[in-house]
């Protein structure tokens, strides 16, 4: 029998809902980000947009997947590693959907719904997977019943520096897409702090000097060349580093950042040294969004995994390894 | 010559010349990095390795010797130490055995420490278990000198970072062990430091 789950997510500025079947189908995927005209996200602006927009998002993806409420038997939501005030608004939607349909709740990890989705698009069954995004930028592989960060940053994330110094040379928010642009006319590489510790690895140090470069006049299109391929470069040093250490054999790219062509093509490179499968996780699947939290509420409703409503307290810090995968083992 | 390892920065080679048994550490080109960048990280690790396995050794602490070095190629030839990785080490023998190296490593990176030195990848792959029981220490590439509390705590934060995702059934005990050779031998610096790796393991997450 084939089992709907609606999938909430809400653990930052994106607001998301989709629909999955068990056969691994996703039948809507909904979302919205709230985008400021200026500035950061600030948290609680951010789960007030969720507040405001989420039932309506809901309610179309509900519709788009051609179903109807009742068709739904699992309700699961994003309940961490995310913003407090983000997560809470998201997890009092998904208890509310779960009382009023009469079905089970189920909490699912974001990280560890972003590597399953990405594994169920690609039929990877055991990849070293690359996680970046505005919040996140981990190395993940899963090791001894758990999925083990192998390697972060140590300071800020990729998606963040990119915004940050996108905010610096007049571009928008998100600042990826801009300086994604400008960087493949960029033909001068500019000298830029290349900081990898074991399979850790820190932005901060490259972000202060790639804005000294801008206020020193060089041209836009040489900074983000520069910044791309030594952001990038470094994380396919750890990545590669996680591959050699683990040597498993897929390699596989998720999170909003990896819209970026030249991360892309860097990690394929990566692959291609090592002989390893490789897979780019496609845009509506790679961003924060709901069908990740609905297949990861699947798979760990499957494995006997339900929330008590009274037990569904939110995990801002939630942990990629400090959750249980018992579906994989 | 025969390949001994195929690791992420390097190749390793074994051969015999002088009678002796030696290593060829030789870093390959990324094709997947900006030449650039690639050239200039190439050549400053393995330069900076060349002289590091030399100050370190100063220190007390066992670290093959170099022979030679080829800066074209990327490449430093020196002592092949018999014996096998602490990774290995860990996962074939009792926990006894292993704490007691666990420790021991505690006691080395401290001296690094206490000299200003971090390893920046200090995990139980870098460690030799050799044949008579004596640890060594290998892989400087990725090492700094005038380090910082930053740093040194980045460097804590790195082993524990090793032995949960390499040795998750012991990591208590050993990194208990780790901890316990490092404090006793920096004594009253290891606080700071070990303040800045809890500090260090939150970062990077948003909350």
């Amino acid at each position: 029998m084939t089992t709907i789950c609606l999938g909430i997510e809400g653990t930052a500025h994106s607001f998301g809902a989709g629909v999955v079947s068990s056969d691994g189908e996703v039948l809507s995927n909904i979302w919205d980000m709230l985008s400021p005209d200026e500035g950061g996200i600030h948290p609680r602006e951010a789960s007030r947009h969720h507040a405001d927009l989420g039932p309506n998002l809901i309610k179309t993806a509900v519709e788009s997947a051609a179903i109807r409420f009742s068709d739904i038997d699992i309700v699961a939501f994003s309940r961490g590693p995310g913003l407090g005030p983000c997560l809470r608004t998201t997890a009092t939607i998904a208890r509310a959907l779960s009382l009023s349909l009469g079905v089970p709740l189920v909490g699912v990890n974001h990280c560890v719904a972003h590597i399953e989705i990405g594994c169920l698009e690609s039929g990877f069954t055991d990849p070293v997977t690359v996680y970046v995004s505005g919040g996140n930028t981990q190395v993940i592989a899963f090791a001894g019943g758990r999925f083990r960060t192998f390697g972060e940053t140590l300071d800020i994330a990729i998606g963040n520096m990119l915004d940050v110094l996108g905010r610096s040379l007049g571009m928008g928010f998100p600042a990826g897409p801009p300086i994604e642009r400008e960087a493949l006319r960029g033909r001068t590489y500019l000298s830029l702090p290349y900081s990898v510790k074991g399979m850790d690895l820190s932005y901060s140090g490259m972000l202060t000097a790639a804005r000294r470069l801008h206020e020193e006049g060089n041209p836009i299109q040489d900074i983000c060349f520069s910044v791309q391929e030594t952001a990038f470069g470094m994380l396919g040093e750890i990545a590669e580093r996680a591959l050699a250490h683990t040597k498993k054999k897929e390699l596989l790219l998720t999170g909003g950042v990896a819209r970026n062509n030249r991360l892309s093509e860097l990690l394929e490179g990566v692959s291609e040294r090592h002989e390893v499968r490789y897979h780019r996780v496609s845009p509506s699947l790679a961003g924060d969004q709901g069908a990740m939290i609905a297949w990861n509420g699947i798979l760990s409703y499957n494995a006997g995994n339900r929330l008590e409503i009274q037990d569904s307290h939110v995990l801002p810090r939630w942990r990629t390894d400090e959750q249980d995968i018992d579906w994989r083992v | 010559m025969d390949i001994i390892a195929l690791g992420a920065e390097s190749t390793l080679y074994r051969l015999q010349h002088w009678n002796r048994v030696l290593a060829v550490k030789w870093r390959r080109k990324k094709q997947y990095l900006l030449p650039a960048i690639d050239a200039s990280l190439r050549r400053a690790r393995t330069t900076r390795e060349c002289k590091m396995l030399t100050v370190v050794r100063s220190l007390g602490v066992r670290t093959p010797a170099v022979y030679s070095l080829d800066l074209d190629e990327c490449s430093i030839t020196m002592d092949f130490i018999n014996g096998i990785q602490l990774k290995q080490f860990i996962e074939r023998e009792a926990l006894p055995e292993a704490t007691r190296f666990c420790k021991e490593f505690g006691d080395i990176l401290a001296r690094l420490h206490e000299a200003g030195i971090v390893h920046g990848d200090p995990t139980t792959s870098n460690l030799i278990v050799d044949e008579h029981s004596r640890l060594w220490f290998i892989d400087f590439g990725l090492s700094e000198t005038n380090a910082s509390v930053e740093m040194k705590g980045v460097d804590i934060h790195l082993v524990r970072r090793a032995l949960e995702t390499t040795h998750w059934d012991v990591q208590n005990e050993l990194l208990q062990s780790f901890l316990e050779g490092y404090k006793s031998r920096s004594g009253t610096d290891a606080e700071p430091v070990l303040a800045r790796m809890d500090e260090i393991r939150e970062r990077g997450r948003y909350h």
